[in-house]
């Protein structure tokens, strides 16, 4: 995933301070999940309630139906782009180089984000890699300043992991995105398989169900 | 028998009954944290309106302490339908309508403290301002209203916002009668609840301002309304907790499909479309392209030339001896296998688990594990690998399975001579030896053509 976010001109001290301490403040807001704390990777349970804020809990859907929900509730244009290999016949090859499947390119200036897979993929595989680059986007991964020495080496042990704030922007999860990569990587592929089957399954989701009978 | 004592004998009969009715029929059928606990407090509330109806317990600020007391119960189970609804009970979910809206999740979840506050805040008044509370028609003083007030103003505000949410989650778009019912029935429930709250607000209110001949008929209507709405009550949380659904699959399978056969099937097709992609499996080209050709000429359908293709693509993936496919082997591949077979000998999952063949292509129809092409692709290029083709047993194998096999053992990625008996002397060999070697030819001379085309042009 590739971000294009805006230059802003914030580079003054005065600024600079007001923004250092407009964040903690903002912060106080967030009561759920702590910026800068630490959460446990995703639950199914979890990805349920994402759902019911889409209007999508216990309806089958598809893919296009989950990027549009998602696409209005972060008020972004979301464009998925499946290049067929006789168009750009290098990509395929390219992407399956750099172990990659897909590729989601995301501009804060415009509002908008876009997901290119290679036509060539699996139709399952194609349907997880868009599924995974919508969960890198309900997450909001894309609207934190990446902590590039940031080292988490105790997974082993660990349930909850580091999180950071957001720089600004609409999240669909309550919980912050990780701060190391490799979790955002092992969410979003969470997300995905969340999405496929609750859009397969509809109603009949154990968690769609949970949701309408709570007592 | 006093008036008190009366009403505390009918309102603790009806609590035993409905908890009777809760002990043998409701919770040996379904036994839930609620059910349990809205029995437990039946039986706690039966055990002291019976208390009141056996003992003359009025006077002083024991009359305070067994009013608060019988009306602990219906302040707890308040709370805990609000926590439920807002998903504040561990390992539960909210409730959908709940979910889409923080504010009205904040609310619900602030229920159990709000109430306990306001029962705490009513004892301190009851004990510093002794009214006769649990005497039913004797005058009181304002305090007395105030008591009254504490407890049922919240009780009612927060049950009134249950039953809202309930008719919000029942009237859900798609929603199963059965759910529709539960919902409706424990918003039934609810409003009883926030009833019989403000029923008790209003007749606290005349015990301490109405005086006159009516007074006593008036509270008489008043308790009666009460007992009734609590019978309502009480039929209606069993209507609602008696509806049952079971989803058709369980939690456990669910997260058994993510962990084990989607996270397989995911990490086996996509390593080996880059091992195909990368250009790894370097003898695939040509085969495929043979392959795809053969079945052309054979009339094939289109399902089954892509079946063909993807075993080609499964015998070069796991026959290259390269790195970068050196996770796609055929023990991998059978692993891929069992778990497939595995949701298939389930009817109803098996149609249920469905992904689209394209983006935005509702034209064509949805891939299951039955229909997509690597099923049956993955026992094919495993019988050609492993036992090159000895398995089939009786089962005569398709036409698309003969041609993968002539071009695999063209190609080198399966040893010709291993070719079982069976397979080599069969019409459908032939024929597909046939299809293949015109198939290449075609091939070569499209080859030839294109090469010749490009050499004046160069």
């Amino acid at each position: 995933m590739n971000v294009d976010a805006p230059k802003r001109n914030l580079e003054g001290p005065f600024l600079n301070r007001l923004t250092g301490i407009w964040r903690p403040l903002r912060n106080l807001g967030a009561a759920r999940s702590p910026v800068n704390g630490s959460r446990s990777l995703l639950t199914a349970a979890e990805f349920q309630e994402e759902l019911a804020v889409l209007g999508l809990s216990g309806r089958r859907f598809e893919p296009e139906d989950y990027s549009d929900a998602l696409g209005e509730y972060l008020n972004i244009s979301i464009t998925v782009h499946v290049i067929p290999d006789s168009w750009y016949p290098e990509l395929s090859r390219l992407l399956a180089l750099s172990g990659r499947l897909g590729e989601l390119r995301y501009s804060e200036q415009l509002n908008l984000a876009a997901i290119f897979v290679p036509g060539s993929l699996p139709p399952l595989v194609l349907t997880l890699t868009i599924l995974h680059e919508l969960g890198h986007l309900a997450a909001g991964d894309l609207l934190i300043e990446p902590d590039e020495d940031f080292e988490d080496d105790q997974h082993a042990e660990r349930t909850t992991f580091t999180t950071l704030p957001l720089k600004n922007g609409k999240k669909l999860a309550r919980g912050y995105p990780f701060a190391e990569e490799s979790l955002r990587e092992r969410e979003a592929n969470l997300r995905a398989s969340y999405a496929l089957f609750a859009g397969c399954l509809g109603d009949e989701s154990p968690y769609a169900h949970g949701m309408r009978d709570v007592l | 028998m006093s008036a008190a004592q009366h009403q505390a004998l009918v309102l603790g009969s009806v609590s035993f009954v409905a908890f009777v009715i809760f002990l043998c029929f409701l919770i040996p059928s379904r036994r839930t944290k609620f059910s349990v606990f809205a029995a437990c407090n039946l039986l706690f509330v039966a055990l002291m309106f019976g208390a009141v109806a056996l003992v003359d317990l009025s006077g002083g600020r024991a009359e305070i302490m067994v009013a608060l007391m019988t009306e602990l119960p219906v302040a707890l189970i308040v709370a805990w339908v609000c926590l439920a609804l807002a998903g504040g009970l561990s390992s539960r979910l909210p409730a959908e309508p709940v979910a889409r809206r923080p504010r009205l999740r904040t609310i619900l979840g602030s229920a159990p403290l709000v109430l306990l506050l306001s029962v705490g805040l009513a004892t301190v008044v009851g004990l510093v301002w002794p009214s006769p509370a649990l005497r039913v028609y004797a005058p009181a003083p304002p305090q007395f209203f105030v008591l009254k007030g504490l407890i049922m103003a919240p009780e009612a505000l927060y049950s009134g916002l249950a039953a809202v949410v309930f008719v919000m989650a029942g009237l859900a778009p798609g929603l199963k009668r059965r759910f529709y019912f539960k919902n409706l029935a424990f918003s039934i429930g609810m409003v009883c609840i926030a009833l019989i709250a403000l029923e008790s607000t209003v007749f606290a209110g005349l015990r301490v301002w109405l005086s006159g001949e009516g007074r006593r008929v008036i509270l008489e209507t008043l308790n009666t309304l009460e007992a009734c709405l609590a019978i309502c009550c009480i039929l209606a949380f069993t209507a609602g907790l008696s509806l049952r659904y079971t989803p058709v699959v369980a939690t456990t399978l669910l997260h058994r499909l993510q962990t084990g056969w989607l996270h397989t099937q995911e990490q086996f097709e996509s390593l080996e479309w880059q091992a195909v992609s990368s250009g790894a499996a370097d003898r695939l080209a040509h085969a495929s392209d043979a392959v795809v050709e053969a079945c052309r000429i054979k009339g094939l359908s289109e399902p089954e030339v892509q079946k063909a293709l993807a075993t080609i693509r499964l015998v070069a993936v796991m026959r290259d001896p390269s790195g970068e496919t050196q996770h796609i082997t055929p023990d991998a591949a059978r692993k891929l296998y069992e778990l497939q077979e595995e949701i298939l000998c389930d009817d109803v999952l098996a149609s249920k688990i469905s992904w689209a063949a394209g983006w935005r292509s509702r034209a064509h129809e949805p891939q299951t594990v039955k229909s997509a092409p690597l099923h049956d692709a993955l026992k094919a290029a495993l019988e050609l690998v492993d036992n090159h083709g000895e398995s089939e047993g009786v089962r005569t194998p398709p036409l698309w399975y003969y041609i993968v096999a002539v071009s695999a053992a063209d190609a080198k990625m399966i040893d010709p001579t291993h070719l079982s008996m069976r397979l080599r002397e069969g019409v459908e060999h032939r024929a597909a030896l046939e299809a293949y070697d015109l198939a290449k030819r075609t091939l070569r001379m499209l080859e030839d053509h294109d090469r010749e085309r490009r050499l004046p042009e160069g």
